[in-house]
């Protein structure tokens, strides 16, 4: 980092807090300060969800990702816009009508009291575990950068964190995250652009392309079916259309989001955005990753990312050996990268499948010499089960890019953290005052209370978030890492929720005894089986629904009566 | 806590029904998975 790199972060990080403190001025009542006095319009809150969803998790861990395993992980966002079209014809117009501050309240109206609480206590442990991942990535980046500790860095990320989050409430969240969005794009074209410029001078855009290709790295699609298999076509949309229900139909971090719509078709526009431009820009972050790969098919990638490990294992006695064989097949993977950059160019099908198996015995052992690396760190007393994944963008960002560019990169990753974790925060503070709080502690007290009540729970969850952030970093790619965590949880909700819109008479104790058999489904199918976790939402849904039914149907005088509980809970339009 | 206001529901600013609306969505995520699926097979 030099001064003209301080500058543009320092810049870019003052005004994006600056003026969301600025837009967030009057959020002194608790309407305005949880749900912005329902006057955002539809293109802040798109941003918003965007950026609460895209944090500096999506920034720095998907583009590892793609370096170490290609595109396919595109293939996890196919089932979001099928999400998005069922929220919007169900949850959003359910959720206004209901006059909720979240979406547990809702569940109150439609179920019981105790339904409602496990719901918040579910969603409670899940996004607070998030926030402390979301919270350690950029402390990730201060701590490559400024070789300071981690936990410093986390301690100063969350500090800074829940200090805005405190005092601009969801205004100043949402708003800072449409001018931090606009950093990201920028980020990302910027950061395209330049590694492009930085491959050799006689490898073409086409070239670089057709290498990723060859390497394996442009495997976008993949239509085999594999119940062990995280990212394919089939798990994406069926798996991932139910993660995604969950995330944005059942965790208030988004729901929060679009309640705070000026209207209904605010909120639905708002929505429909993600749905749109969510896969195009997440294809966007792993082609990039892609090309970092063939940017270092030219110029030699460092053993190990991170730095300090290396440095750790260069002292062992076996690290010339795995060094010198490291060296060795970088130089015979760079010739046959040449080597078929010129036969393509020359058409000459034969000899680029030759130089293509070439390649993969050189990167065979490449990878080969990583692992042999990793378990040297595991020997030196590093963490157990090392993976550098999370450092591979980072790296390339402080070692090539220009000066100027690695600051405004930097402050996108920051600029994410910042609105991705205000924004955890405030949906996890508001749960607690509105869901248990005010239900179970104080029910009636003034809206200045209220608010009192919000800013501390907000100072608790950052807290809390910042003693988790500590576990991120044993979790290998945390992009993967927050959605195994999600999916633990995520399930159990949106079977709740499912309930709730489209079976009435299903009573509250055969929902709450549900979700608790749902929970225990998927915590058994984590423990116990290798199925992919992105199928745990769709299981833990089914037991869910499955469950409740059968109760309602096998033991109908148990519960409040059907008539009751729904009286008064607004259909969907 | 005071009582939210009533959110008004509006028709879509484009398409005229919401129905519609989500038809487009539903065709552009087909034809986004198609394009990728020629992509991953153009360059295997």
């Amino acid at each position: 980092m030099r001064t003209l790199d301080w500058i543009v972060l320092i810049t870019s990080l003052v005004s994006i807090v600056a003026y969301g403190l600025y837009r967030s001025r009057g959020s002194d009542t608790v309407d305005r300060y949880l749900l912005a006095g329902r006057t955002m319009p539809w293109y802040a809150m798109a941003l918003s969800i965007m950026a609460t969803q895209a944090s500096a998790i999506t920034f720095i861990s998907t583009t590892g990702q793609s370096y170490v395993d290609g595109m396919r992980f595109v293939q996890f966002y196919f089932g979001l816009p099928i999400a998005m079209v069922i929220i919007c014809a169900t949850a959003v117009p359910l959720f206004h009508r209901a006059k909720v501050y979240t979406a547990y309240e809702f569940l109150e109206k439609r179920f019981d009291g105790k339904t409602r609480s496990l719901a918040s206590l579910i969603f409670l442990c899940q996004r607070g575990v998030s926030a402390g991942l979301t919270i350690y990535a950029p402390a990730l980046v201060l701590s490559v950068i400024l070789g300071w500790p981690e936990r410093t860095t986390t301690f100063l990320m969350g500090a800074t964190v829940v200090t805005y989050t405190v005092l601009g409430g969801i205004k100043a969240v949402t708003w800072s995250d449409v001018q931090q969005m606009c950093i990201i794009f920028l980020g990302l074209l910027v950061s395209l652009i330049t590694v492009i410029v930085l491959l050799p001078k006689t490898v073409s855009f086409g070239d670089a392309v057709f290498l990723a290709g060859a390497a394996g790295r442009l495997n976008a699609v993949t239509t085999t079916f594999n119940w062990n298999d995280r990212f394919n076509v089939w798990s994406g949309l069926f798996g991932g259309t139910f993660l995604f229900l969950s995330y944005f139909g059942c965790d208030q971090s988004q729901v929060q989001r679009y309640l705070t719509g000026r209207s209904i078709a605010q909120s639905r526009l708002s929505l429909l955005f993600n749905a749109v431009a969510k896969i195009p820009m997440q294809f966007f972050i792993l082609f990039i990753g892609a090309m970092v790969f063939v940017f270092y098919l030219f110029v030699q990638p460092p053993l190990l990312f991170q730095h300090a490990e290396l440095a750790r294992i260069g002292a062992r006695s076996e690290f010339p050996a795995v060094a010198e064989s490291y060296q060795q097949a970088f130089d015979q993977r760079r010739q046959a990268t040449l080597a078929l950059v010129d036969a393509h160019h020359r058409g000459d099908t034969a000899a680029v499948e030759r130089q293509v198996a070439d390649y993969r015995a050189a990167q065979l052992q490449i990878d080969q010499a990583r692992s042999e690396a990793a378990r040297l760190v595991e020997r030196s007393g590093g963490e157990k089960g090392f993976s550098d994944t999370n450092y591979i963008f980072l790296s390339f960002v402080t070692r090539y890019l220009p000066v100027g560019i690695v600051g405004l990169v930097i402050a996108v990753i920051f600029a994410a953290t910042m609105s991705a974790s205000s924004g955890e925060i405030n949906s996890l503070a508001t749960v607690t005052v509105v869901d248990l709080y005010r239900r179970y502690i104080r029910r009636s007290a003034s809206d200045h209370h209220y608010v009192l009540a919000s800013r501390m729970a907000t100072l608790f969850w950052g807290a809390y978030a910042v003693l988790f952030a500590g576990w991120g970093k044993r979790l290998g790619s945390l992009i993967v890492a927050v959605n195994v965590v999600g999916s633990l949880f995520y399930g159990s909700l949106l079977g709740c929720f499912v309930l709730a819109f489209g079976f009435r008479k299903v009573r509250g104790t055969a929902t709450f005894v549900g979700m608790l058999a749902g929970e225990a489904a998927i915590f058994w199918a984590f423990l116990f089986t290798n199925i992919s976790w992105l199928w745990y939402n769709a299981l833990g849904c089914v037991v869910v629904v499955g469950t409740a039914l059968a109760i309602t149907y096998l033991a109908p005088a148990s519960g409040v009566p059907a008539e009751s509980a729904t009286e008064g809970t607004p259909q969907p339009g | 806590m005071p009582q939210l206001p009533q959110a008004p529901d509006e028709p879509p600013p484009f398409l005229r029904t919401w129905r519609r609306v989500y038809t487009v969505i539903l065709i552009y995520l087909g034809a986004l998975i198609a394009a990728f699926y020629l992509f991953t097979r153009a360059y295997r």
